[in-house]
């Protein structure tokens, strides 16, 4: 556990150290950290242009990659422990869709330009991450049965729902902001990265860890079930309000600043489960570092891939996770359970 | 510790399941609850592991009501066996039974030399310890339920609850799972659906019928043909077990009790068919007569 998580924090700054380095203009790697080092001693900065792609442009957006990587990584676990099924993703069940729709008709309304961290922005995207999970979970569970295929289909009836609402509005309203089009909100992107956009995932994320962390042992007998949680002492309904109260917030908090990246959060807790097994209290840190490495990894693809244009972040995310999706909905099919 | 349930009400679904049910599991004994298919048998028992709370009643642990305790104190001293059976998420033979260790963690507490000694012995204890390190989804059904009966005993607890542990196990899992409750004896309350099983494990019965407990006492004392015929509905005759003296219950798989609700076709078909029987059986005599080696043959291709 501790050199795994040695090895892929190691990674994790190996891959930052290239998101930064890499691009339209290359930055040997030594000058990267000569700039990073200025900047983290206080000293002025060297005058030209590296300091601006680094400091300004490539660090804000390799972290923010990491940050919502690691975010992506811990929502996913929790909601898959949250709901029983290991097919749940934020993404997958809509969740992600209603927070996008949440911060798309808060721009509309004029109420996201408010804050300057983008806390308005992150609230609507909470509140509609919040109010779809809690759709989607009715829908799932109207019969007393909670299948899990049929949770998956209502969060992508749903998802899909909302998706088409949230275009509408973005197309009607006119695209202001190239950030803000239909492909940031559905598909995700790291375009808008800037210091000031970091603030509030780089507050949320590693709160969100801490209090799933502290949790890890709850999350462990829900895989159980219900009975054998309350058995254990844990108060089910309790945790699961909790439960999911976090993942909206880390969800809404998440497309406020990155849009809807698909499939992200449905793959990095299996691979980790491969890694590290089942057991919360080694998979959550393991998660959110596999996350965070994945993401900046695909970044970068998604910024040097093609010479002319960026590619958005969840057209790479896609490509690798349906796949993903498939075997895995073909392995659970194919065992029967 | 004693379990004390009184004039316990619950309901289920928005259905009284548990109505006025009374009885007392013993210190140090294994008391069974028996009773037909939506007696209420699981419903009691999840009040007692607190999943469900009860809409009147209380059920007292040691003379003091289990609502008055947080739930992670009942849970150092009561540990259930639910029916659930986990999903697949990946957990080893001993993530499973360290779950057990639940209630006596803080949060961001690790695993202490306790916690360590006490699921190696709850792993060997049910004969799983060379399991450890297996995928808990991977196990059969036998194997799975020790594990989880392992988790129980890793919680430490006074008493036991478990809820129909034998379902679904073939007959050799189904004796050694109760063999091991028998080792470990400790305070127990389980559910059985097979009586016959509940007679020779348990001290004590109760018998759950529509929600109250209509029997208890000794298993010799309960299980009467009588309380046969009017709570499950079916003929038998309850003789000693050849091998043990346990009260054996020999049902009549043929035709409902005669007071029950018979949805089965008139008695005149089945004595048609003992005669036809009886017979077959003439004729095999006969042959008998002829040769005692082809008569030998024919009894062992019959059976």
């Amino acid at each position: 556990m501790v050199p795994l998580a040695l090895v892929l924090a190691g990674g994790l700054l190996a891959a930052l150290t290239a998101a930064v380095a890499w691009g339209s203009t290359s930055i040997p790697p030594a000058e990267v950290w000569s700039v990073v080092g200025r900047r983290l001693s206080g000293q002025a900065p060297r005058p030209g242009t590296d300091d601006l792609i680094v400091w300004q442009l490539r660090v804000p957006r390799a972290l923010l990659a990491a940050l919502v990587g690691a975010g992506l990584g811990l929502v996913g676990t929790a909601v898959q422990a949250l709901v029983r099924n290991p097919l749940a993703d934020p993404y997958l069940l809509g969740i992600s869709n209603g927070a996008s729709l949440g911060a798309v008709a808060a721009l509309v309304l004029g109420i996201g330009a408010g804050g300057t961290l983008g806390l308005g922005l992150s609230g609507a995207a909470f509140a509609g991450a919040l109010a779809t999970f809690a759709l989607v979970w009715a829908v799932a569970r109207r019969g007393g049965g909670f299948a899990p295929l049929r949770l998956v289909l209502a969060g992508v009836a749903i998802g899909q729902f909302l998706s088409g609402f949230t275009s509408y509005l973005v197309l009607r309203a006119g695209d202001e902001q190239q950030t803000h089009s239909v492909l940031f909100w559905l598909m995700g992107s790291l375009g808008g990265a800037n210091w000031q956009l970091l603030v509030v995932p780089a507050v949320t994320v590693p709160a969100a860890l801490l209090w799933l962390q502290a949790r890890a042992r709850g999350l462990n007998a829900l895989l159980m079930g219900d009975e054998t949680a309350a058995g254990l002492g844990i108060d089910v309904g309790r945790l699961r309000r909790e439960l999911f109260t976090v993942t909206s917030v880390l969800t809404g908090v998440l497309v406020a600043v990155s849009g809807a990246i698909a499939f992200v959060a449905l793959m990095v807790p299996h691979v980790c489960r491969l890694l590290v097994g089942g057991d919360h209290r080694r998979l959550l840190p393991v998660s959110a570092l596999c996350g965070a490495l994945l993401l900046v990894v695909v970044d970068v693809v998604c910024r040097t891939a093609m010479d002319t244009q960026e590619l958005p972040v969840g057209v790479v995310t896609s490509l690798l996770g349906a796949p993903a999706l498939l075997y895995l909905l073909d392995r659970r099919l194919g065992s029967g359970s | 510790m004693r379990i004390d349930i009184e004039d316990l009400h619950v309901a289920y679904a928005g259905r009284t399941v548990v109505a006025g049910a009374r009885l007392i599991a013993e210190q140090g004994e294994i008391t069974g609850l028996v009773g037909p298919n939506g007696s209420g048998k699981s419903t009691l028992l999840r009040t007692v592991y607190r999943h469900l709370r009860p809409t009147a009643g209380r059920v007292l642990l040691a003379g003091t009501d289990l609502r008055d305790l947080t739930p992670v104190r009942s849970a150092r001293h009561v540990a259930a066996l639910p029916q659930e059976r986990g999903s697949d998420f990946e957990l080893s033979v001993r993530e499973v039974v360290a779950m057990g260790r639940t209630p006596y963690k803080r949060a961001f507490a690790g695993e202490d030399a306790t916690d360590r000694d006490t699921v190696a012995r709850a792993l060997a204890d049910v004969g799983m310890a060379e399991h450890a390190g297996r995928r808990f989804t991977a196990l059969s059904g036998g194997e799975r339920q020790r594990v989880l009966l392992a988790r129980a005993f890793a919680q430490d607890p006074d008493v036991l609850v478990l809820d129909e542990p034998t379902n679904h196990l073939d007959i050799r899992h189904q004796v050694e799972l109760l063999a091991l409750l028998r080792a470990h004896r400790r305070t127990t309350l389980v559910s059985l659906h097979d009586l016959n099983a509940a007679a020779s494990v348990c001290d004590r019965l109760h018998v759950l019928h529509a929600g109250a407990v209509v029997a208890s006492g000794p298993p010799r004392d309960v299980l009467t043909p009588a309380l046969m015929a009017q709570v499950f509905g079916v003929r038998a005759a309850v003789v000693d077990h050849p091998l043990t003296g346990d009260p054996l219950i020999a049902f009549d798989h043929r035709d409902p009790a005669a007071d029950g609700n018979s949805t089965v076709p008139s008695p005149d078909l089945w004595d048609g068919a003992a005669d036809r029987q009886s017979t077959h059986d003439d004729e095999g005599r006969k042959s008998d007569a002829a040769g005692v080696r082809l008569g030998t043959a024919r009894r062992h291709t019959r059976r």
